[in-house]
């Protein structure tokens, strides 16, 4: 307590409701007031038959003013049901609305001993003492608002951030898209299947289409975010641009690629081919201009003395900006899981490719244009073997279902046998989820005199000249065959993406067991993430498909919109804060903190926990932690529920 | 609170606002009965409840503290109650030691079990009733 | 203050002796710094350096001695005579130390009573030939005549649960700077309200160890460790490493003298103002910086290697802890 308020007389109202009949046909109402009157510093003690009733309120803020009264008590029913309406009514006499104490003597006395009247009116005199304590205690305190900024960033350029962007573009606002790799488009734009006309390609061009064109959608490809401070509404983001090294005036000639003497696999078809170290990752990137690969070059400049316009800089640096916004979405998506070398023969033959690599073999701008041609021949033969990297089928594996797999494998199959109607293929699976409408993919497949095997023992791989045979242990024969094909396509899944750790310890949000990012709660809280003002969209936070994640993207957009719309945030000022005095800056309650709102700040040499009570939601953990009771919670302090333990147990106000 | 001699043990029962405090309320509103021994007091998470405070509560007279909040994994804050285990656990074996243990106890209520509301306290009060009032060393020694 | 020498009186009750050393250490301390305090005090009392006698005490008018100084915890009769003697003659009671502050390590024998610690030490114990069974009594008669002991209590106590107590200096001994700062304090006439703690801070210890900027942002152990059988790593926090440190909850004010020469810190100088039960706040931080999964036998698993907390964290503060002592049963 400051110095003026122990100077200041505390003076305190109590008022006991009867609740109509719920509380007095049980407790003696008007003996709780008398007895109310007894207690240290409480000079209005009244009984009344509906306290919340506008006579009752009224009664209230005129003893107020009347009585100069600076704490009420209301005894009635819970909190949760009036502490609101109460609070409000001595707002409106001019009190403020903290220095207002309910005593539940319903809820939790009279309507639980109904026949026990003289115990339930005993018990009702404890809790008024309980709250006459506390209230003794409690202190003054005001709303906390924070500024919000309205604009948004949005980390990760794939089909979910996207759409968030466009989203939260549509709504009106700035929105900062950051995308790591050189082109926007993420994952989606080289793989998938949306129906049998629509691939992930095509989504994706037709998002990063919209994009180009929203005058209100900042567009950062090869850069990160490598910093972030503020909090809620009122974000900083340090950017790191990495160089490109080629500028826009670039035209996409290709000159430069003819004369580039390195040659790294190419990540964008999944290592099947080679590309050069100065590229355009595809056609139809975003933005249109050449890139090159800072790891491979070797700085030989043969591409600088070809460029016409000029356009490449191999000394450029990278480059820090500072974005202000109120909102981000995490869109950072996923990496799909490379198999192990050797693992069900990846590797170690050219006849055993990726679900991934399927994909890009298939595609019309494919290394193939589309033609099914694997170690120069096009198979006769092509067994699948699903749950690669997922549902525990191997050490590496993750213990999850990976959820897009099995329906996007069963596409690419549907669509093989569009062209090639006589390969022979096996799906060797361990659980089919072609889930929801997908269904029908089985059912086509069969038709398609697609053979099914089930495993559940982990097919053994045999690598062999032109091809491998596959040994499962067939659940439904329940026998042991061997399956020899020209082709294995490993179903692979997804996981987090490579730089989950740094994205964790940027944003400073966690992750759950398997890696990916953990909602705030699944149900109740599904694409927020635990910080205030971060969204959640796409993969990040777990395996999904395109259109799962597309519209995650669109739930983010409207969570982050809703906070930037407003124009201030506002908290319960239930928080808690360290008295700068007696804090020793020991670290303990940094540790407890579920939302990281507690950091050590260095201040004239001492370090000091420093709570952001914009962050902080009033759970009082760093509290109880506090091993020296400089970290108090505002509104349930040590000495108000010291207090409300004396009077309990030992029946005295201290 | 002695009732034809009978003893009536004293209980305080610390109850987090989203849980245990909602499912105390429920046991009120469906006006289930139970006995009235227990006095409750508020706190917005079991995690504000420290072990000093229960330490304090037996000191002054209480004869049963229990401490209640959301089952593990819904807690409202995240991870406040599983500082309330740990911490709990730490305390109970101080407790243990010191002759108090078993007028300690740390249970799980969700905004809508009352019925265990009722299950726990009758089982708590009868324990401690078992025990008989608190005693101090030096109500029990020869003193000093 | 006056010309007239200011009259001062040390007395020790159940105490090692520490205490007694850490007052010449602190009056060394000042001799050093060319301060002429030693000459400013005339010691009435002080039965391990100086001949007086009990009756000399009493002798005195009622409060001629300005300030006494207490050590020690009560442990017998005697010692509750002295002080209730010292504390009529003396217009300011210093409880220095630990012992007498809180009771010290000797309070420690509050897990026990007389009867359980006779029993073992003139009874039990391996060494011991006791074959009548004799412990001592508080008389006994001999052909000579009536001979006295004093008697041994229950329950070990703290000085202020004796006597009226002014001021504490804490510390397990009070380092020599806590006693000079309490002593310049005294002399100077500007003490803060009675009951207080002086001579040292009131912050707690990480305040002024030089490894609190060592932490990481969030201390998070999956494990206690124990000196006994793991070495911490020099120059980093030891609660950060996992061993036991009693820093965060204990009063600054020693200069982190034992963080200084390579060990954690016990908690000698005691609580902070604030709180209310040292042994109850340790169990606190200890268990809240844990990172182990929420089922109980994880935690079980990662608390054992803290397998006495009752003797780790109430090492100096037994008698006062909110309990005591244990409820020992009859």
């Amino acid at each position: 307590m400051s110095e003026k308020e122990k100077k200041e007389e505390v003076r305190i109202g109590v008022y006991v409701c009867h609740c109509g009949i719920n509380i007095a046909a049980v407790v003696d109402v008007k003996a709780v007031a008398e007895y109310a009157k007894t207690l240290p510093n409480v000079v209005v003690a009244k009984d009344y038959v509906f306290m919340c009733s506008a006579p009752g309120q009224e009664m209230i803020k005129n003893d107020i003013k009347e009585h100069k009264l600076n704490r009420v008590i209301v005894a009635a029913c819970s909190p949760a049901m009036h502490e609101p309406t109460f609070r409000a009514v001595v707002e409106e006499a001019g009190l403020n609305p903290f220095l207002f104490e309910m005593a539940n003597i319903r809820e939790h006395c009279s309507w639980v001993h109904p026949e026990e009247k003289e115990a339930a009116t005993e018990k009702a005199k404890d809790i008024v003492r309980r709250a006459v304590a506390k209230a003794t205690y409690l202190e003054p305190l005001e709303k906390i608002t924070g500024k919000v900024v309205k604009s948004a960033l949005v980390i990760g350029g794939g089909v979910a951030g996207m759409r968030a962007a466009l989203d939260l573009a549509e709504r009106g606002f700035d929105v900062y898209l950051i995308e790591k790799s050189p082109t926007l488009g993420g994952n989606a734009a080289r793989i998938g299947y949306l129906d049998f006309k629509m691939r992930g390609a095509d989504l994706a061009k037709y998002l990063m289409d919209k994009v180009s064109k929203n005058p209100k959608i900042h567009v950062y490809t090869n850069s990160e975010l490598k910093a972030l401070e503020g909090s809620v509404g009122n974000f900083i983001a340090k950017i790191v641009k990495n160089p490109r090294f080629v500028t826009d005036a670039c035209t996409a000639c290709g000159e430069c690629v003819k004369v580039c003497p390195v040659e790294v696999p190419n990540e964008y078809e999944f290592g099947l081919v080679n590309r050069k170290a100065i590229y355009l990752p595809y056609d139809y990137a975003y933005p249109r201009i050449y890139a090159i690969d800072q790891a491979a070059c070797t700085k030989c400049g043969k591409c600088v003395e070809v460029c016409k316009p000029k356009a490449i800089n191999l000394d450029e640096k990278a480059e820090e900006l500072e974005i202000n916004v109120g909102a981000i979405v995490l869109a950072a998506g996923y990496k799909y899981y490379e198999p192990q070398e050797g693992e069900f023969g990846y590797k170690k033959s050219k006849r055993v490719i990726t679900l991934f690599q399927l994909q890009r073999l298939l595609a019309e701008d494919g290394p193939t244009r589309g033609e099914l041609v694997v170690d120069g021949v096009t198979p006769k033969s092509i067994a699948f073997i699903s749950c690669v990297g997922s549902m525990g089928t191997t050490p590496t594996a993750a213990t999850y279902c990976s959820r897009m797999c099995c329906t996007s494998a069963l596409k690419d199959i549907l669509k093989i046998k569009e062209k090639y109607p006589d390969i022979d293929i096996y799906y060797i699976y361990k659980d089919l989820r072609t889930y929801g409408r997908d269904e029908d993919l089985y059912w086509k497949a069969i038709e398609n005199m697609v053979k099914f095997l089930r495993y559940e023992e982990t097919p053994n791989v045999r690598v062999e000249d032109g091809g491998v045979v596959i040994e499962v242990n067939e659940v439904t024969l329940q026998e042991k065959i061997a399956v020899p094909v020209d082709l294995l396509v490993l179903v692979n899944g997804m996981r987090p993406p490579e730089d989950i750790e740094v994205i964790k310890s940027v944003l400073k949000v966690g992750s759950g067991p398997d890696g990916f990012i953990k909602e705030a709660h699944l149900k109740l809280r599904p694409v927020e993430a635990l910080t205030d003002g971060i969204y959640l969209a796409g993969t990040i936070t777990g395996p999904k498909n395109i259109i799962e994640s597309v519209t995650g993207g669109s739930a983010a957009a409207a969570k982050a919109a809703a906070l930037i719309s407003k124009d201030v945030v506002e908290v319960e000022p239930i928080v808690s804060s360290a008295d700068e005095e007696l804090c020793s800056g020991c670290g303990m309650c940094v540790s407890v903190c579920p939302y990281d709102a507690i950091s050590i700040e260095i201040k004239d040499e001492r370090r000091l926990a420093k709570v952001n009570e914009l962050l902080c939601k009033g759970c009082g953990a760093c509290a109880a932690t506090c091993p020296s009771g400089a970290m108090q919670q505002r509104h349930f302090t040590d000495k108000q529920i010291l207090a409300e333990i004396t009077a309990l147990a030992k029946g005295v106000i201290p | 609170m002695s009732k034809e001699g009978k003893f009536e043990p004293k209980i305080i029962v610390f109850a987090c606002n989203w849980c245990s405090y909602a499912g105390i309320d429920l046991a009120g509103t469906s006006r289930k009965k139970y006995p009235h021994n227990p006095r409750i007091i508020r706190v917005m998470c079991s995690s504000r409840v420290s072990p000093e405070m229960v330490f304090k509560a037996l000191r002054d007279g209480a004869d049963g503290v229990l401490i209640t909040g959301c089952h593990p994994g819904d807690c409202h804050y995240v991870t406040g109650n599983y500082q309330t285990m740990k911490r709990f656990q730490l305390m109970k074996k101080m407790l243990d030691e010191l002759g108090f243990g078993d007028r300690v106890a740390l249970e799980w209520i969700s905004a809508s079990e009352a019925d265990r509301f009722i299950e726990v306290i009758n089982e708590f009060i009868e324990k401690i009733r078992k025990l008989g009032p608190i005693k101090f060393r030096e109500e029990v020694l020869e003193n000093p | 203050m006056s010309k007239e020498k200011v009259k001062v009186a040390f007395y020790w009750c159940a105490s090692c002796g520490g205490c007694e050393e850490a007052v010449v250490d602190a009056l060394a301390f000042l001799e050093d710094k060319m301060l002429d305090v030693l000459e400013q005090l005339e010691i009435v009392f002080w039965p391990v350096a100086i001949d007086m006698k009990r009756s000399d005490v009493e002798a005195l008018k009622d409060g001629e001695i300005v300030v006494s100084f207490i050590n020690g915890a009560i442990r017998l009769s005697e010692q509750e005579d002295m002080v209730k003697l010292l504390r009529r003659k003396s217009k300011i009671v210093i409880a220095y130390g630990a012992c007498s502050y809180m009771g010290g390590i000797p309070s420690l024998a509050n897990l026990h009573d007389r009867e359980k610690i006779f029993n073992y030490i003139y009874k039990e114990a391996p060494t011991i030939v006791n074959p009548t069974g004799v412990v001592p009594q508080t008389e006994v008669e001999v052909p000579e005549g009536k001979l006295e002991l004093p008697l041994f209590y229950n329950t070990v106590r703290a000085l202020d649960q004796v006597i009226d107590v002014d001021y504490y200096i804490p510390g397990c001994p009070p380092a020599p700077e806590t006693t000079v700062n309490a002593l310049q304090a005294l002399l100077s006439g500007q003490l803060p309200p009675k009951g207080s703690v002086i001579g040292a801070g009131n912050r707690a210890l990480c305040d002024e160890c030089p490894l609190n900027e060592t932490k990481p942002e969030k201390i998070a152990i999956t494990e206690f460790k124990r000196l006994a059988t793991s070495a911490p790593e020099p120059d980093k926090c030891f609660l950060a490493q996992g061993f036991v440190c009693m820093g965060p909850v204990t009063r600054e004010g020693c200069g982190a003298r034992c963080i200084k020469v390579n060990r954690p810190c016990q908690g000698c100088y005691g609580p902070l103002d604030n709180v209310t039960d040292y042994g109850a706040r340790a169990a606190s931080y200890l268990a809240s910086i844990l990172d182990v999964p929420p089922d109980s036998k994880a935690i079980e698993k990662a608390l054992s290697n803290l397998p006495d907390p009752i003797g780790k964290f109430y090492m100096f503060s037994l008698a006062k802890s909110l309990f005591k002592g244990k409820v020992v049963k009859k």
